[in-house]
């Protein structure tokens, strides 16, 4: 059984981490507010965690200005995508036994 | 916040996740009943009216006669349109708006804008092109054609929301096209759609989702 939590992609051993993927795989394109009110999280809590996952090239970035307003939308990588949904086979895995 | 390490959870809250984010789902079935109800009353009283003024072939009346005649009756016609619209979205936003309360949910999220943008589009033009057919003398196209536009809008906005939503969406499109077969039927296809539709469908959902206690996946 060890062996097998070993397979389980460090980068979403973070619920948060976990939350903010499971938004970018079911949605195209996402705001931060968007994703702040879907996952009820504060400001800092939530660009932490973002910001954990742009670095390993899980998040695309990218950042407009509406008016005067800087509106950022984030979107789930090509990497991101096939790491969740290879984190979602680990876990169906570990439930199999 | 804990790392979850119970995998049926993690994959739970997954799912739940992914779902809420795409989808509004406080989408309360009572709202279609009471949207139903309302069309119904409408239905009344349009017929009432139209006999009143017009005599038994009321509709036919209206769709064979000049159209200034057919001018002469839209602003009745427009204002129990309008009456109907304004009176089932209240009752619609009433029933949501208390069971998302319940489940301490936010109701104007961005699933739920994306669900009113989708559904107000294909209406909107839905709605205007009914009213060209009415005035340019195609008015027994009328109904069949707000019945097609709502079941296409609500087709379109299923994707944003409930399952049922679909299944509404293509009833209402099929009763469209069996209406415009039988145009001396308009009223009772009227009813049958905007009535009779919204409340089976109401009931089903309310009975899946909210009499008994929500499945948490």
């Amino acid at each position: 059984m060890k062996h097998l939590i070993h397979t389980l992609n460090k980068a979403f051993d973070n619920r948060v981490r976990l939350g903010v993927m499971a938004v970018l795989m079911a949605n195209e394109s996402v705001s931060f507010n968007e994703l702040k009110e879907a996952l009820d999280l504060t400001d800092g809590n939530l660009a932490s965690h973002v910001s954990a996952l742009e670095k390993v090239g899980y998040v695309l970035v990218s950042k407009q200005f509406v008016g005067k307003k800087p509106n950022t939308t984030y979107q789930a990588s090509k990497e991101g995508k096939a790491a969740f949904q290879d984190h979602l086979a680990a876990l169906e895995k570990l439930l199999r036994g | 916040m804990k790392p979850a390490t119970d995998p049926l959870a993690q994959l739970t809250e997954i799912r739940a996740i992914m779902e809420r984010s795409s989808r509004f789902l406080s989408l309360s079935g009572l709202s279609g009943v009471g949207a139903g109800v309302v069309a119904l009353a409408g239905a009344g009283v349009g017929h009432w009216y139209l006999h009143t003024q017009y005599g038994a072939q009321a509709f036919l009346h209206l769709v064979e006669g000049s159209a200034a005649e057919r001018r002469a009756a839209l602003p009745f016609l427009l204002a129990l349109a309008v009456g109907m619209i304004g009176l089932a979205l209240a009752v619609a936003f009433f029933f949501t708006h208390r069971r998302a309360a319940q489940e301490g949910r936010t109701l104007w999220d961005a699933p739920a804008r994306r669900l009113m943008l989708s559904l107000a589009l294909p209406l909107g033009a839905g709605g205007l092109f009914c009213l060209g057919l009415y005035l340019r003398g195609a008015a027994s196209f009328v109904v069949p054609g707000l019945l097609l536009f709502y079941g296409l809008a609500l087709l379109n906005a299923s994707k944003y929301t409930l399952d049922e939503i679909r299944l509404l969406g293509l009833t209402q499109m099929a009763l469209g096209l069996v209406a415009m077969l039988l145009p001396g039927w308009a009223l009772i296809f009227f009813a049958l759609g905007f009535g009779l539709g919204h409340i089976g469908y109401g009931l089903l959902m309310y009975n899946r989702y909210e009499r008994a206690p929500r499945p948490t996946l």
